[in-house]
């Protein structure tokens, strides 16, 4: 039975080393075959949106909206914290494909099943 | 792309050279085309990043896949029974 991995990420364009690292992680833990979730959160939840993650690349690195796509298209899921999309002004209609506005019960769901989390 | 000379015992039915793919890039791809193959067939990695030295026997090992042999670059990988 596969297990839960959950990568917490709180950074954006701040700090795009860890939202790269975050998502190369996630990358690897859906590549081992676990149930991954990324959370995003605080700054994080500006990856959510259309647009925005393609400025960035790291050296060393793929670019990081290429990571995201990769992350989602293999079945990654994305969870958005929903305050701090609302406190940023954010636009619903424009999420990129595999993330979802959630509150805090649905994170609380994902590691109450037994989720390891990662935090960046 | 390099492509370093394939030591002895390394015969495969599919080969990919990953070049200098990394981390969490190298193991997602490698889960994609695993599964592209019918069980019982191998795959031969050629992976040059140093971090796979660790990382595909605990790929293996979590997903179930069978690393017949290894010498870094060069991994040889069993597509397990489903």
């Amino acid at each position: 039975m596969a297990g839960k991995i959950c990568v917490s990420l709180t950074h954006a364009g701040d700090d795009a080393d860890r939202a790269t690292v975050a998502f190369v992680v996630a990358n690897a833990a859906l590549g081992c075959e676990q149930d991954t979730l990324v959370f995003l959160s605080t700054e994080g939840v500006r990856l959510s949106q259309r647009g925005y993650a393609e400025q960035f690349h790291e050296t060393g690195f793929a670019p990081l909206a290429e990571l995201i796509a990769s992350f989602t298209s293999a079945g990654g899921r994305i969870l958005v914290c929903s305050p701090c999309f609302n406190k940023r002004g954010l636009d619903p209609n424009q999420l990129i494909p595999g993330a979802t506005i959630a509150g805090g019960a649905k994170l609380v769901e994902f590691l109450a099943e037994g989720a390891a989390c990662v935090s960046y | 792309m390099n492509s370093p000379t394939v030591p002895p015992g390394f015969s495969a039915d599919v080969v990919w050279n990953a070049d200098r793919l990394r981390c969490g890039e190298l193991i997602l791809a490698l889960r994609n085309r695993i599964r592209l193959l019918p069980s019982g067939m191998t795959l031969l990695l050629i992976a040059h990043d140093a971090g796979a030295r660790e990382d595909i026997s605990a790929w293996c090992r979590l997903t179930g896949n069978r690393l017949v042999t290894s010498q870094h670059p060069h991994y040889l990988i069993e597509r397990k029974a489903e």
